[in-house]
């Protein structure tokens, strides 16, 4: 197993384009996370937001280049044919997808941990400057509040769990653009439709089932009003992670390659 | 006087810090098969894809038919080209993919047909061109290249993956179009595949040409005299020495002469009344005439086996 | 031509592209029709037509006399009042819009104005809902305006205090005063009611809207949560010169039965008290039902499916070295290019054109037979919405397309188009604040969906208008434009590598 990992890893660090997008998942979601912290206002009369999520909303745009460095690590091979290369080398093909899951884990969790505490950052730093401040009701963002920690440390599990998500359905899928276009349709367009959804309880279930659940686990105020709570939010994700992983196995057992 | 189909003249190009292309010149002419041979990384590919304006030239020009091949309204009704034959969409069938390389030429379904039926692509003509092997997609490659009716060809490496049975059939056809009048250029970084087809070589190495001549004439430059020996007699080295022979055994039983013609040994030999097998005046070979030439050009030499 | 038609030969001899594009035209369809909305609207529920044919609210309290030829109405508003529904529930997400939204029930909260709680004069053709009419009033934050035939809104003095209210009729004129102490007057303005019978009703009233605030709700989607306000005015010194006739009659104009309203007269002064509105009708939040845009929600599902497409149209050539047979057939770049986006867009919009058109005039038959309520459009923004939308996919794959030009990689390129038209959107209707939002939505290519947009916005009704409920911060073919700009840059980038690049 450690030379599959070791294999994958040396694959995933080599392969051109990896370093640029850990990088631009850092910069991108702390930029996006410090943006939104800084536009935002709260006046005297208070204010709905709530701060941990804004500082953390560029994780919704991070999670997408999160996806494309899934889907390469393995759509990828399968594009060049590379795959069958993979194979020769390490015939058990749950062992390499195992092991591709732990690398992809390994870097997305690196990565995410930065992008989050980065924005985690900016958001203390930025949201007292945007009327967050004590007077409005608002305490300074710190890690020592439990839900705080928990949306924080949360984002970097939601990240890896998409990155995972994604892992597993474009092994299924195979073609690279495909892949992509179906996981940004269900991180960007169910929400969208959702939206759509009139009925309350039926727009409740359907929130409850997406991956997008597990934006729950952001945030730290209002946790009556969420569909789910923050850690079953995150169980459903999860749900899916394996979901897809399982799914891929067993069609990566039977398919030709 | 022979119309200059191509005309490469002084091309250089520059990879980083790789110079792939260092003034290459050369002419393909019609009416003949000319083998474009060399080691790999020699600048082949890199000077057909500027021929075909896919890669532009650090210096020197590249010309089809007296134009550059970027200006060519119809550039496959000039220059019909094979360089890589697995450039295909592999869910589009073979005939769907000539159908449009036709239709942007302004071509008719009804000259896709013709090629088809003129590469022997028949039957598999509909089926997904992902599915073919190597030697079909060659084929494919073929028909693509001819579909213009170009007055020239220029095939990249078009015996890779081919069986001997399509090797011969490809041999054939390539010396068929060159006697419809047709220039054609064919790379290969094996001489023996061009042996019987190639009429011109061109043989480049490190990005230039080493030599641009006939078949017959390569030959002929590089062979250098040498006649081989058959014999068990021990005195036979001694008795060519005498003669003024220089020799060299190189297996048992084998004996290697140079500075005497073949006539000369045999009757050396018989003087000495030395029993021999067999005396064979060494005639190179395509191989060794390309071998020797290029032996320092080769970029990619095998590391030398530890004795 | 032998180029543009070589690259629809390749575009169409690949049936996963030629499915795919059904595919979307059919998600457009299908989740257009599928969410099932329901609501309580059944034929009787319909909207009062104003006299320029719009939907109007003309919900009010009203205390009118009857007034024969020209002649003045002068009142002192002394005081206006108003009660807040009480501070929302956050777990109880209210349903938006898609019923009869407007007051019900006694408001029984916190003493408080909407910004348009609205008491003053106005002079009406009859009572009939949808009438022309012309007021001029004091609002809650709007200071004194003069408003006329629902569309119009012109604004007085940003006083808060009480007013002084006037209006005069002269033929079809009305003209607004207003003053702070009944000696000196100032004009608002004259409104122009062409075709106002002789006789119409004058007399004071009171309405106030739908409080409606944008909440922070599951997931970082913002919901709304709303409820009927009301607001009393109290006039003195009410005095009407002209020939009027019969005596003061209070009356609930419009509006469901059950509002809050009410008239009370105490010697010489007159307290009104209502709950509604007198302006367009609007869809969403504080308005009623929804518009044709709500059909629309499958684009995006069906946009995705183009983006990836329309990558995969050139990517797919990098990917298999196919693009350099490509070029040396045709060994002009910049034409193979413009022919690949004029294929790419072409097919586009004509596959998608029929779905957008499909699911705008029967999702709007599915959506009334369901009791939602749905404003009517004319013919030509129908059409500027459905024309529109398919013409937003099909630059949409432009755009797509000249990004896997650019970076000649299917994932890079699926991506950045993806995000730049869907996540800004998304972005705008949950975790932004609304300012950021409304400018993510004028300068990302995702403005191209205001040409979904059917009704218009207006100053003078509060209301979220957010996309969801199908309002743009840009006007339709602005946002469009800013679409069509991003995907000329790409073009234009990826012409000039195009041209640089080796193949």
């Amino acid at each position: 197993m450690t030379v599959a990992l070791r294999a994958e890893w040396t694959k995933l660090r080599t392969s051109p384009g990896t370093a640029w997008l850990l990088l631009a998942i850092v910069a991108l979601t702390i930029g996006v996370g410090a943006a939104a912290a800084a536009t935002i206002t709260c006046g005297a009369a208070g204010c709905p937001e709530d701060p941990a999520k804004i500082s953390l909303t560029g994780v919704q745009l991070g999670q997408a280049l999160v996806v494309i460095l899934a889907v390469s690590s393995i759509s990828g091979e399968h594009a060049t044919g590379m795959l069958r290369v993979s194979l020769s080398a390490v015939p058990n093909r749950l062992r390499l997808l195992t092991a591709k899951a732990l690398v992809v884990t390994g870097a997305i969790g690196a990565a995410g941990l930065v992008a989050v505490a980065g924005s985690f950052a900016a958001g203390r730093l930025l949201l007292p400057g945007s009327g967050f401040t004590e007077a409005h009701g608002f305490e300074r963002l710190s890690l020592s509040e439990a839900a705080v920690l928990r949306a924080t440390a949360g984002s970097v599990l939601y990240l890896v769990l998409i990155a995972l998500v994604a892992l597993g359905l474009s092994t299924v899928v195979r073609e690279t653009a495909a892949s992509i276009g179906l996981l940004l349709a269900l991180l960007y367009l169910i929400p969208l439709l959702t939206q759509a959804v009139s009925s309350p309880s039926w727009k409740r279930h359907l929130q409850q089932i997406t991956p997008t659940a597990g934006l729950s686990i952001q945030a730290t105020t209002k946790l009556s009003s969420l569909p789910l709570t923050p850690w079953q939010g995150v169980g459903v994700l999860g749900c899916w992670a394996v979901g897809s992983l399982v799914l891929a196995a067993v069609v990566l057992h039977r398919r030709d390659v | 006087m022979t119309v200059q189909n191509i005309v490469v003249d002084g091309l250089r190009k520059r990879f980083g810090s790789k110079q792939a292309l260092d003034g290459m010149s050369f002419t393909v002419d019609a009416g003949r098969v000319t083998g474009f041979i060399g080691p790999n990384g020699a600048g082949k590919s890199t000077t057909m894809r500027v021929v075909l304006g896919l890669d532009r030239p650090d210096g020197g020009t590249a010309l089809v038919g007296g134009h550059p091949y970027r200006t060519l309204p119809r550039p496959l009704t000039e220059l019909g080209s094979l360089l890589d034959a697995s450039a295909l969409q592999p869910s589009r069938t073979a005939r769907n993919h000539l159908l449009w390389l036709a239709h942007s030429q302004g071509l008719g379904v009804r000259r896709v047909d013709e090629v088809i039926e003129l590469t022997g692509l028949g039957s598999a003509a509909r089926r997904r061109a992902g599915g073919f092997s190597l030697g079909m997609r060659q084929r494919l490659g073929i028909a693509a290249a001819l579909l213009g009716d170009p007055r020239t060809l220029m095939l990249d490496e078009p015996f890779n993956g081919m069986d001997p049975e399509g090797i011969i059939w490809m041999r054939g056809f390539l010396r068929e179009l060159a006697q419809q009048g047709r220039a054609v250029l064919v790379s290969s970084h094996l001489m023996s595949e061009l042996q019987d087809t190639a009429d011109h070589v061109v043989v480049a190495g490190r990005g230039r040409v080493l030599a641009d001549t006939t078949v017959a004439q390569l030959r002929a430059t590089i062979s250098d005299g040498r006649v081989s020996v058959r014999t068990d007699d021990p005195n036979a080295a001694a008795a060519l020495i005498a003669a003024g022979a220089a020799v060299v055994a190189t297996e048992p039983g084998t004996l290697s002469v140079t500075g005497l013609p073949a006539p000369a040994i045999v009757a050396a030999l018989n003087a000495r009344q030395v029993v021999f097998s067999e005396v064979t005046a060494h005639r190179a070979t395509l191989e060794e005439a390309y071998l020797e030439l290029t032996r320092d050009a080769v970029e990619y030499r095998a590391g030398e086996v530890a004795r | 031509m032998s180029y543009l038609r070589a690259e629809w030969t390749k575009f169409r001899t690949v049936r996963g592209w030629v499915l795919a594009m059904i595919v979307a035209s059919a998600a457009i369809v299908g989740l257009g029709i599928m969410p099932g909305m329901q609501g309580t609207c059944g034929d009787d529920c319909g909207l009062p037509t104003g006299p320029g044919g719009e939907e109007v609210t003309d919900a009010f309290t009203f205390l009118h006399q009857s007034l024969t030829g020209d002649g003045t109405i002068t009142a002192q508003l002394t005081s206006l009042t108003g009660i807040l529904p009480a501070d929302p529930d956050p777990s109880a997400e209210e349903s938006r819009g898609t019923g009869p939204s407007a007051a019900n029930g006694t408001a029984s909260g916190r003493p408080g104005l909407v910004p348009w709680a609205k008491a003053g004069i106005l002079l009406k053709d009859g009572t009939r809902p949808g009438s022309a009419y012309a007021a001029v009033m004091l609002t809650g934050a709007h200071g004194v305006r003069l408003q006329y035939d629902y569309t119009h809104d012109l604004a007085g003095p940003k006083a808060t205090q009480p007013q002084w209210l006037r209006l005069t009729r002269t033929g079809d004129a009305v003209k607004a005063e207003v003053s702070a102490d009944g000696s000196t007057w100032d004009t608002v303005g004259t409104a122009e009611l062409t075709g106002l019978p002789a006789t119409v009703e004058i007399g004071l009233f009171a309405t106030s809207p739908q409080y409606s605030a944008a909440t922070s709700g599951a997931f970082g989607i913002s919901g709304a949560f709303g409820g009927p306000t009301q607001a009393t005015g109290v006039f003195e010194n009410v005095s009407v010169t002209g020939t009027a006739t019969g005596s003061w009659h209070g009356e609930k104009v419009g509006g469901a039965d059950d509002v809050a309203s009410g008239t009370s007269q105490e010697n010489a002064r007159f307290t009104v008290t209502g709950s509604g509105d007198i302006a367009p009708a609007v869809a969403g939040a504080s308005g009623l039902g929804v518009t044709i845009t709500q059909t629309l929600v499958g684009s995006f599902a069906g946009l995705i499916v183009v983006v990836v497409v329309g990558t995969m149209f050139i990517t797919a050539e990098y990917r298999r070295g196919l693009v350099r047979t490509t070029m040396a057939a045709n060994p002009r770049r910049g034409r193979v290019l413009a022919a690949k986006a004029v294929v790419i867009g072409a097919v586009t919009f004509v596959t998608s054109l029929p779905g957008v058109a499909a699911v705008v005039l029967i999702g709007q038959k599915v959506l009334r037979a369901n009791g939602v309520y749905v404003h009517a459009v004319s013919a030509a923004i129908e059409t500027q919405v459905i024309v529109g939308t398919a013409a937003v996919l099909a630059v949409s794959a432009v755009l797509a397309m000249a990004l896997g030009m650019i970076v000649r990689h299917s994932a890079a390129a699926v991506t950045t188009a993806i995000v730049s038209i869907v996540l800004p959107y998304l972005l705008a209707m949950t975790v932004l604040p609304a300012g950021a939002g409304q400018w993510l939505l004028r300068l990302t290519p995702a403005a191209a969906f205001a040409v979904q947009q059917s009704t218009p916005e207006y100053a003078q009704v509060d209301n979220i208008y957010t996309p969801i409920n199908g309002y743009f911060p840009l006007p339709p073919w602005a946002g469009f434009a800013v679409l069509c700009g991003w995907a000329a840059i790409a073009l234009a980038a990826a012409t000039l590598l195009v041209r640089r690049r080796d193949v």
